[in-house]
């Protein structure tokens, strides 16, 4: 598989600086294995915490049963499934399956249009705020969205994306509709 | 996107006429409008073969009909 590689930078938190890093257009057996050894114990780290300050869990990250491994499996070699993920500080920041097939555009003028849907995305434990006091970097999930919005402009969607946001991520959404670089497209 | 090939295309004239009102109606051109027939063509190949059917279900009666794919 050949993966396309682009030059990207995150905000780093700590030095309040960008940092270089690479957006794959693929999620690559890296990505699996930086999600097994460094996400998913990250994430039970956090949530144990979570628990031990008393967080009801209906708080705790609703993304936590994802399993990046079975998901990409099952969609190995579609190709209405391309994957997408960030590489920074030799570390896997972000991962994201989109689905250029399945779903169309419902608001009345673009009725019926393709439209790339993002399925699945989500950013490093350490990157989320809900999970940690300093977020190691950010731009992750603006990021993942422009790619998705390129994708859609690369297949002729004119630009078009959809998905359907778990509730705690309502408030990124809502930015970056209202405030972020979602305005340029 | 990964490198592109070329490939020629011979249609009938019916074919021709159906790519064109479709890539009109969906606002692609030809190349995207196949390419994404591609994707799907795929996706709904995978998932009989994973033993799964395909249905079309009316809106509002819910009637389901299965798209037998032999």
């Amino acid at each position: 598989m050949t993966v396309r590689v682009r030059q990207v930078h995150l905000l780093n938190v700590e030095r309040c600086q960008p940092e270089p890093a690479e957006l794959w257009d693929a999620v690559t057996e890296q990505q699996l294995t930086d999600w097994e050894n460094e996400w998913v114990p990250e994430l039970l780290k956090a949530i144990e915490r979570l628990e031990r300050e008393g967080i009801e869990s209906r708080h705790w990250p609703q993304s936590s049963h994802w399993n990046w491994r079975k998901k990409v499996e099952a969609l190995r070699g579609m190709l209405a499934s391309p994957g997408f993920s960030i590489v920074c500080d030799g570390l896997t920041q972000g991962m994201m399956i989109v689905d250029t097939v399945k779903k169309r555009c419902r608001i009345d003028n673009q009725k019926g249009k393709p439209l790339v849907y993002v399925e699945f995305v989500e950013n490093a434990p350490w990157n989320r705020r809900e999970l940690c006091d300093s977020p190691r970097y950010r731009g992750v999930g603006s990021i993942l969205m422009r790619a998705a919005i390129e994708l859609s402009v690369e297949s002729e969607f004119g630009g078009r994306i959809g998905l359907h946001s778990l509730s705690q991520a309502h408030d990124f959404y809502a930015y970056l509709w209202h405030d972020g670089p979602w305005r340029r497209f | 996107m990964n490198t592109r090939k070329t490939m020629t295309l011979n249609l009938t004239e019916a074919e021709m006429q159906v790519l064109g009102s479709l890539s009109e109606k969906k606002d692609l051109s030809k190349t995207a409008l196949l390419r994404q027939a591609l994707r799907m063509y795929q996706l709904i190949e995978a998932r009989l073969e994973n033993g799964e059917k395909l249905f079309f279900e009316d809106e509002k009666t819910k009637e389901k009909a299965e798209v037998m794919m032999l």
